[in-house]
């Protein structure tokens, strides 16, 4: 039975803030009720099928940014398969952006729990995922240093060992471009 | 040594969208017998650092540093079975919507009684008899018949009553309330807030009352906290935090609370809202919502200090923002103006900034 909280009629945009939005192509599918299909695909799915199910997208807006401005971006994750696949990630982190290989733009490391998290996928589900990025690198706790002009790496992972060579990565370059005089 | 300590503490929450850090860093104690104020706008993290105390974070949550004091033992370091015997008989907790906390299929009294069998082993004619002194007590008419009464058989008001009733049942040390009076009208909101009070200083419990209405912390708190996107922004005493708030959310909120006889056409408000806790501010939280942002609060984020002198964290006042680190060049221009007498007092900002 479908309920009107899953329905997504209510879900509300921002360009017309009082309309009921269109129904999203992405809505999940309704996957079995009966069965833990988590559970089902952990356990039935080849590594191989779960990696090349999942295609993980970055993108922005264009290519070049003015120094000093916002950096939106969105990450796109897609289960291409019409089945659920869940992959077991090294920590509750279960994905994480970085620039220039700095997670989350910071050098700040990082204390995550030592204990695995669980990254679920719908049959067909895609997950979207808007970000920015402010131009500037945290360095401490509490201080943030700006970027210089140049070009910068804005990466996104799902949180597993060899997500690169597991194509559960995917990366874009920006240029920030030096103010004019 | 303070009844509860609360030392560093930071609560994140695993989601699918990033992790959510809903408290972040908090240190604040209160001493026995004190009554103790949380005040900050929805989502600023009130609600789970209450949770924590009594250590109810579910998952995805995780309490992941910090640490818990409660006349002196280790919260965090306890065993379930040893926080479930503080739980409810030490620490006791108001919840905000008594609808949802009590049980719909039990009947009130038996819900205020089992607390008190399981707790101090009390047998049930026992439990019975001082769970209708409690009713009686918290002012419910007809306590006796009214205890084989089922949740959905009481108003709002009782039912809110019948909560603080089953939090004193077993005479706590500590009481936290989290917003207790949020859902009810303004003349059972005094009589909720006037029990409290009486029966705090009765029983000599501390009490922790979380809240968004600044007018319940000047009536009842002895010290307040405000809270911001999971960060303490100011601690102070009461008299001190409404006579002169350090910091410029405070300030917001002191004069956006509407007044009787206030001549101005239109109510001070912050603008914008609370950002998301996924996606925090860079360098100060509230900055881009502050009136007297710089460039400098984008890219460092201020600690709690000592607001009047250059003191330490046990000063009594403290706020963070980069003015009172001499970050800022153009200051905070703000004034505060008391008018009359203590019934009467007005907080101004001037944003001729």
């Amino acid at each position: 039975m479908r309920r009107i909280y899953e329905s997504e009629a209510l879900t509300r945009d921002d360009e017309e803030q009082f309309t009921p939005s269109q129904r999203r192509s992405e809505t999940p599918l309704q996957a079995m009720r009966s069965v833990n299909a988590t559970a089902l695909s952990r356990r039935l799915l080849p590594g191989w099928l779960r990696r090349r199910a999942i295609s993980v997208d970055v993108s922005v807006p264009c290519e070049a940014f003015p120094l000093g401005a916002t950096v939106p971006f969105r990450v796109t994750m897609a289960n291409a398969m019409p089945f659920p696949v869940a992959f077991r990630t090294r920590s509750p982190i279960l994905w994480a952006w970085e620039v220039d290989g700095k997670t989350e733009a910071t050098r700040v490391p990082r204390d995550p729990p030592n204990e695995p998290g669980e990254f679920r996928f719908g049959r067909g589900e895609r997950k979207r995922f808007e970000k920015r990025w402010e131009q500037l690198f945290r360095v401490s706790e509490s201080e943030w240093e700006p970027v210089v002009p140049g070009e910068y790496t804005i990466g996104a992972r799902i949180n597993v060992d060899g997500a690169v060579k597991k194509g559960l990565y995917d990366e874009t370059t920006v240029q920030i471009l030096p103010e004019r005089e | 040594m303070a009844l509860l300590e609360v030392e560093d503490l930071t609560v994140e929450f695993y989601t699918q969208e990033g992790v959510v850090t809903a408290a972040d860093g908090l240190s604040y104690r209160i001493e026995s017998g004190e009554t103790f104020g949380v005040v900050g706008e929805s989502g600023a993290g009130k609600s789970v650092t209450a949770l924590s105390l009594m250590r109810l974070i579910e998952s995805p949550g995780r309490i992941t540093s910090g640490e818990i004091r409660f006349k002196g033992q280790d919260i965090l370091g306890m065993t379930e079975q040893e926080v479930r015997s503080i739980r409810g008989n030490e620490i006791a907790m108001v919840f905000q919507d008594a609808q949802t906390a009590l049980n719909p299929v039990y009947s009130v009294g038996e819900q205020i009684a089992e607390a008190m069998r399981h707790h101090l082993g009390y047998d049930d004619r026992e439990a019975k008899e001082r769970t209708i002194q409690l009713l009686d007590t918290v002012n419910i008419p007809e306590a006796e018949s009214r205890y084989s009464d089922y949740p959905h058989e009481f108003s709002g008001g009782m039912q809110q009553r019948a909560v603080i009733a089953m939090a004193l049942s077993c005479d706590p040390d500590l009481l936290i309330c989290d917003e207790p009076t949020t859902a009810l009208d303004v003349t059972i909101e005094a009589q909720i807030l006037a029990e409290i009070e009486e029966l705090a200083e009765e029983f000599d419990t501390a009490v922790q009352l979380i809240t968004h209405d600044l007018g319940v912390i000047a009536e009842v708190c002895d010290r307040v906290m405000v809270m911001y996107a999971g960060k303490p922004v100011e601690k102070a005493p009461v008299e001190e935090l409404y006579y002169d708030p350090k910091h410029p959310y405070t300030v917001g909120l002191m004069s956006s609370i509407p007044r009787v006889g206030d001549d101005r056409d239109r109510l001070q408000t912050i603008p914008g809202t609370m950002p998301d806790l996924v996606e925090l501010p860079t360098g100060c939280s509230f900055h881009p919502r502050c009136p007297f942002a710089e460039e400098v609060c984008t890219r460092k984020q201020p600690s709690l200090i000592d607001a009047d002198r250059d003191g330490t964290l046990d000063a009594d006042h403290v706020a963070a923002c980069l003015e009172y680190t001499g970050d800022l060049t153009e200051g905070l221009d703000y004034e505060v103006v008391v008018e009359g007498s203590d019934e009467e007092r007005v907080v101004e900002e001037d944003q001729n900034v």
